[in-house]
């Protein structure tokens, strides 16, 4: 079983702070990380490789460094790529690399938690023409298939889907490891590659982006008897 | 000259903070509150590495170098701000990695690879009743009978006293061999202590780090095996000396990985807090003591990750002679504790009367980082005779 994981790295969004006056995020210094629900792709990925054998790629939007931590949970290679794109961008990209390797399922987070556009898993599918399986919280391999239990509204869906093909995971489908000190300096060892593949026209330009201004009303309220009651009339 | 870590020291940072997160935080104030470091904790702990991480993978250890032990320090001292876990951790660090280097092939097949699991307790036993400074005065005996060695004696503020007792494990301990040649005539050895004839332990009470015991061990006609002896007959007091040197940098680490736990949270408290009408942050004098708890913090961290640096230049490129790491590592053991003491002193009064309180989770810092005040792993006025000594050299040593 030959599994790709597609991940993304984000900045660390609780380290971000506002510049009270422009609103503008202050990313200068903020570390960077793995987006959360790839995270949790990237551990089914090495779950199933323990059960099943095979290989695991971490094809990843994103600096060296996200590569090395994705190496030291136990990926068998990393490949690296620039990640300034939209979704269509992004999913293009992809394609362009996923279309020269060897795969029997790709993974990816539900979404990034950064834009939560929840769009690059099924475009990528789209693109790549296999089935997509998204919001999924329990998945099983069985006779060439994905078994899937999916997160709906107000519902669970089981599902299948013949291999090859896309499954996007939720956060409650396993919880990461983290590595310890000889997983990471074994990692070193470990292959990572850098491509570069054309950027595609952007679909959609991102402009500016701004923090919502959250202001306070300041009511101040010389007792607690009639809080309740000021809470509703202020909801209403 | 490059200040930067490694990209690996960078992601274990980044790691064991995650497991600290994890695994430590959430029980810091039951550790502290219940005086017991929670098996499971040690268990996580053993499986994630951490503990022995400086003994060679042979024993299934990491053979983590001293940035790295440090780091993985500092770390577990901002989770449990108390220290316990901390102590725990550094002295089988330090003394596993002693044992590792100059313990018998037998004595080390046979008792570091239970420390990697976390099934056994290693830790230190120097300090006597008469007190813990003057190595040269200690009065615990180890004789040669037959194929045996007999230990007799006394040592007491020994940390771990009740974990080895319940878990297994034991002490590298030192020992007079030979009572006339003074310092010249200690040995170490790996003493045991649970269902050992002759050993009996009672534990203190103490005012901080509660999460770890400390107490005393009776040592009664106690047999153990040839190969427990540490290196050489009599030649014991350098080795002790290189272990504390081992040990005190990873002091120095937990302490400084308290503070900046504590100047963190007192940092985001004084902004959210108000007082007069704006944010306890706005006020001046507020500014001029966060600058001066960073500038001190940093300070100390530079000597600390100096001191291991240079350890790991010794053992790895033979730099550096034991004057200078002696050196070295004293003056990041003088400062670290103290700054970090006067940093979590001075944020706890920030948070006011509420600081005061256990629920704050402050309080429980100050009394562990006291600890390495009063003297664990080496007094501070030792630090001050042993930088002297290397700065005035030897003929001016006071003793």
């Amino acid at each position: 079983m030959d599994i790709i994981v597609c991940i993304k790295q984000i900045f660390d969004l609780g380290q971000i702070m506002v510049d009270t006056a422009t609103k503008h995020p202050i990313t200068e210094g903020v570390a960077r990380k793995i987006s959360d629900f790839d995270k949790n792709a990237l551990e089914e990925a090495l779950r199933i490789k323990e059960k099943h054998g095979g290989t695991v790629l971490a094809l990843i939007g994103g600096a060296k460094e996200a590569a090395k931590e994705a190496l030291s949970m136990g990926a068998d290679e990393a490949v690296i790529y620039s990640a300034d794109s939209d979704s269509l961008g992004t999913a293009t990209i992809l394609a362009e690399i996923i279309h020269k390797i060897k795969y029997d399922l790709i993974l990816c987070g539900e979404a990034s938690i950064d834009e939560f556009s929840f769009q690059i898993g099924p475009r990528l599918a789209e693109t790549l023409g296999i089935p997509v399986l998204t919001y999924v919280r329990e998945m099983e391999l069985k006779d060439n298939e994905v078994v899937v239990e999916r997160n709906l509204e107000n519902r669970y869906e089981v599902a299948k889907a013949r291999l090859p093909a896309l499954v996007t995971v939720a956060k409650e489908i396993n919880e990461p490891r983290i590595p310890t000190l000889l997983q990471i300096l074994d990692a070193s060892k470990k292959t990572i590659t850098e491509v570069s593949p054309a950027k595609p026209a952007a679909g959609v330009e991102t402009l500016s982006i701004l923090a919502i201004e959250m202001k306070r009303k300041e009511v101040i309220l010389k007792d607690t008897e009639n809080l309740a009651r000021v809470i509703i009339s202020e909801k209403s | 000259m490059d200040f930067s870590f490694t990209e690996e020291q960078e992601l274990f940072r980044k790691s064991v903070r995650e497991f600290c997160e994890k695994k430590i935080a959430p029980k810091a104030n039951e550790i502290d509150e219940k005086g017991e470091i929670p098996r499971e904790v040690l268990d996580d702990m053993a499986a994630f590495g951490l503990l022995g991480i400086t003994i060679s993978q042979e024993y299934g250890g990491s053979g983590a170098d001293f940035i790295t032990a440090a780091i993985a320090t500092e770390e577990i001292a901002r989770a449990d701000i108390s220290m316990a876990i901390a102590v725990y951790y550094l002295v089988e660090a330090g003394w596993g990695f002693l044992i590792n280097r100059y313990g018998s092939k037998k004595a080390q097949e046979e008792l570091l690879p239970d420390v990697t699991k976390g099934k056994t307790f290693l830790g230190i036993a120097s300090t006597e009743a008469a007190g813990g400074s003057d190595v040269a005065a200690l009065s615990t005996t180890m004789t040669k009978e037959g194929e045996r060695l007999v230990v007799n004696g006394s040592k007491t503020f020994i940390s771990g006293v009740r974990e080895a007792a319940k878990y297994g494990g034991g002490y590298v301990t030192v020992v007079k061999t030979s009572p006339e040649l003074a310092h010249k005539g200690l040995s170490l050895c790996y003493l045991p202590v649970k269902d050992v004839p002759g050993i009996t332990t009672n534990v203190f009470k103490q005012m901080g780090r509660d999460g770890i015991s400390t107490g005393a061990i009776i040592i009664k006609n106690v047999a153990i095996p040839a190969h427990y002896l540490i290196g050489d007959w009599n030649n014991g007091f350098y080795y002790a000396m290189e272990g504390f040197n081992c040990a005190r940098p990873l002091v120095a680490a937990a302490c400084i990985g308290a503070a900046g736990k504590a100047l963190e949270s007192g940092i985001e408290y004084i902004k959210e807090r108000r007082a007069f009408g704006s944010p306890l942050a706005k006020f001046e004098g507020m500014q001029f003591q966060v600058a001066d708890a960073y500038a001190k913090l940093e300070s100390a961290r530079l000597l600390v990750y100096k001191a291991a640096w240079m350890l790991d230049q010794m053992y790895t490129k033979n730099r550096f002679s034991h004057k200078e790491i002696n050196k070295a590592v004293a003056v990041a053991k003088l400062v670290a504790p103290t700054v970090a003491f006067d940093i979590i002193k001075d944020v706890l009064i920030w948070h006011g009367a509420y600081g005061y309180t256990k629920e704050a989770g402050l309080e429980k810092g100050l009394r562990g980082v006291a600890s390495y005040i009063m003297g664990a792993e080496g007094a501070q006025n030792i630090m001050k005779l042993i930088i002297s000594r290397e700065l005035l050299g030897k003929e001016f040593a006071p003793y």
